[in-house]
């Protein structure tokens, strides 16, 4: 059985009162549990104590630095979602906290939004390890019997429609681009052209109507968000 | 090497100081074994005309009377004068001078207390070597005198001449060679400090190797080294003090941007109104903080040698248009890319950061309803990437001024810093890159490119 969003519980590790108390507040207010801690040797005590079902990790920590702190995590093979916050913005940054484990990150300062629609998305893709369900705004993926449901109406999708839906809601609020659709949906024909893939995804749009936005972004792709905007 | 000549060399100097003091002893050595030889030639000649005095001498018989008379036959007078290149006179005389017989014209010179008496003197127009001899013969004496014309002395004065300086033209040929090669071999350290240097990257600040390192420039290489290290501990000092800066500027603005976001969502009225304003100024901080920090760190970075590799320009445009989408959505426009696969050496994260500027301002400039294009493409050994918008154009006469820093556009839309196109500029720099702003092609709007040498 998936868990719900709600009732989803985040761990903060964040030394910085003003931002922890402020990412809590936003998570609060998307309907999470938050509690933060300030340094890595409180996160590996709180982590071993209760269930969280994500941290939000700042790089810079005293002592022991966030990204040490996801090291050791994973070399304990704790699949703990963990999102990197960091106020250093290099490329190198961003590609060190990606290989040691980290599942994304988020450059200081952020939109609150955007850090509240990231968490989700993690929690969202690492519940779907091992769950059938996704649940995304008022819709809901039932994956191995590859049936959807906006606001319990069950939607009738071709194969790849579904295929395309459930790679947009896996990425939620981020750009997908065609090319990665295109391979989504690609193991049942090799012939397929981004043309294709824009039927597909209007079609796609019909049938959700206003339950789910599929946005264009020109030359590049589409991102989902769970709101008509 | 490129160096004008009077560029101070070690080479030459060792060279002038070896060269000259070993072609002037070779040549006072030759002009002393030239003098000796001379001298021994001559002594071998005179020997040889004194022989044919004595020979003249032994013939003088004495007279009963009429004092010494030269007894010598026609055919001995032919042998005495015969010579392959020289003519030979004689003349014999009395002890007071009359003449006896030879050649009366060839005179007595003047006697000296030496006997023989060796002197120059000239004889129908030819310079020639005289001895005379004062013979003790019976009869009362003679004086012999017998002289030659100087060709044969000149013939071995020239040929003297002639290989002594063939031999000290080899001697200092093979000085020189020697020389030469000795101070190529001396200075090549030197050159190999030279070839370490030259080979290295601009921004490469590796110690140099102190082993085999000759004794002599074992203190520049340490003081180099000691440069090396210091520009290197300062290199690292600024980046780490970037990156703290970064840190501490940004942490409290986030933690200031997230309470206001905060209260501007769960507030209505006034205090909405207040939060929003204050959540702008805050956002407007903080991009200005970001375009500080990164003309901050390019600076550094082109000083210093950024770590440069392969970037795929579609991806920088991706990234680009995936984080201004929702400021897009905000401003009512249509922010798209249109993207042909091309590489670029370069940074990637000033790239993104360029790019960004360049899609600030676009977004900035453009009315609702108007679209903000990216494209890249790649041809003619050109990679280029460039952000399009249908907005108010930049006025043509000041188009060069927007790249200052804090320059503003006079008819700008909206608040900025006037710092995007300056780091767009430094960017372009650090990659080779030209940069031009035009208006774009239908002649709406603004046009930024930024064309790149091929990766």
């Amino acid at each position: 059985m998936a868990r719900t969003l709600s009732g989803m519980r985040v761990l903060i590790v964040e030394d910085e009162a003003l931002i922890a108390d402020g990412v809590r507040q936003a998570l609060l207010g998307a309907g999470f549990a938050a509690d933060v801690v300030g340094n890595a040797d409180a996160a590996r005590a709180a982590l071993a104590a209760e269930y969280f079902d994500m941290a939000v990790v700042d790089i810079g920590l005293p002592r022991e630095d966030g990204l040490q702190l996801v090291r050791s995590l994973r070399l304990r093979r704790d699949a703990l979602p963990v999102l990197i916050l960091t106020a250093r913005d290099a490329v190198n940054w961003r590609v060190t906290a990606l290989d040691l484990g980290a599942d994304d990150y988020l450059t200081k300062p952020f939109h609150v939004s955007e850090l509240v629609a990231r968490c989700r998305a993690l929690v969202r893709r690492a519940n779907h390890v091992g769950s059938s369900i996704i649940e995304f705004g008022d819709l809901r993926l039932e994956t191995v019997e590859r049936n959807a449901f906006a606001r319990e109406q069950p939607l009738e999708l071709t194969l790849r429609e579904w295929s395309i839906l459930e790679c947009l809601v896996l990425n939620a609020g981020r750009l997908v681009g065609k090319d990665r659709l295109m391979s989504a949906v690609s193991d049942w024909s090799d012939e397929l052209t981004p043309n294709a893939i824009e039927v597909y995804v209007s079609r796609l749009r019909a049938k959700l109507g206003d339950a789910a936005h599929i946005r264009t972004v020109r030359g590049l792709g589409y991102r989902i968000d769970a709101h008509a905007g | 090497m490129r160096t004008p000549a009077d560029t101070p060399s070690i080479r030459r100097r060792l060279l002038a100081l070896l060269l000259i003091p070993t072609a002037a002893i070779a040549a006072a050595a030759t002009y002393s074994a030239y003098r000796t030889s001379l001298a021994r030639i001559e002594g071998a000649y005179d020997a040889e005309l004194l022989d044919t005095a004595l020979a003249v001498a032994s013939n003088i018989e004495a007279r009963e009377g009429s004092g010494p008379l030269l007894a010598l036959t026609p055919d001995a007078v032919t042998l005495l004068r015969s010579d392959v290149r020289d003519t030979i006179y004689y003349r014999v005389s009395g002890s007071d001078g009359h003449y006896i017989a030879g050649d009366e014209a060839l005179g007595v010179p003047h006697q000296g207390v030496a006997n023989p008496e060796f002197s120059e003197a000239a004889y129908r127009g030819e310079p020639i070597r005289v001895v005379s001899y004062r013979a003790s013969a019976a009869g009362g004496g003679a004086i012999v005198t017998v002289a030659e014309t100087l060709h044969k002395r000149h013939a071995a004065r020239r040929h003297v001449l002639r290989s002594s300086l063939a031999v000290d033209a080899a001697q200092l040929a093979t000085a020189l060679a020697v020389i030469w090669f000795g101070v190529r071999f001396a200075i090549a350290p030197l050159r190999e400090v030279e070839r370490q240097l030259a080979a290295r990257q601009p921004h490469e600040l590796a110690l140099l190797g102190t082993e085999n390192v000759p004794l002599e420039i074992r203190s520049l290489i340490d003081a180099l080294n000691r440069l090396f290290r210091s520009l290197e501990e300062a290199r690292l000092a600024e980046r780490s003090f970037l990156d703290n800066a970064a840190h501490q500027l940004r942490t409290p603005l986030a933690g200031m941007i997230a309470h206001l976001e905060l209260l501007a969502n769960g507030n209505s009225g006034h205090a909405n109104t207040r939060a929003l304003a204050a959540l702008a100024g805050a956002r407007r901080l903080a991009r200005t903080t970001q375009q500080l920090l990164a003309l901050a760190r390019s600076d550094a970075a082109s000083r210093a040698g950024a770590e440069f590799s392969a970037v795929s320009l579609p991806a920088v445009i991706e990234a680009c248009v995936e984080s201004r989408l929702s400021a897009a959505d905000e401003a009512g426009l249509d922010l798209g890319a249109q993207m042909e696969g091309s590489v670029v050496h370069g940074a990637r994260w000033m790239l993104e950061e360029a790019l960004g500027n360049l899609v600030d301002n676009a977004i900035a400039a453009t009315p609702p309803g108007g679209s903000v294009t990216l494209r890249c493409s790649a041809g003619d050994g050109h990679s280029w990437l460039e952000v399009c918008d249908t907005g108010v154009g930049i006025p043509a006469a000041e188009r060069e001024q927007v790249f200052e820093r804090f320059y503003r556009a006079s008819n700008a839309r909206a608040a900025g810093s006037g710092l995007g196109l300056a780091i767009v500029r430094e960017v372009s720099r650090v990659h080779g890159a030209t940069l031009e702003l035009t208006e774009s092609a239908d002649g709406t709007g603004t046009r930024a490119r930024m064309t790149f040498p091929a990766a």
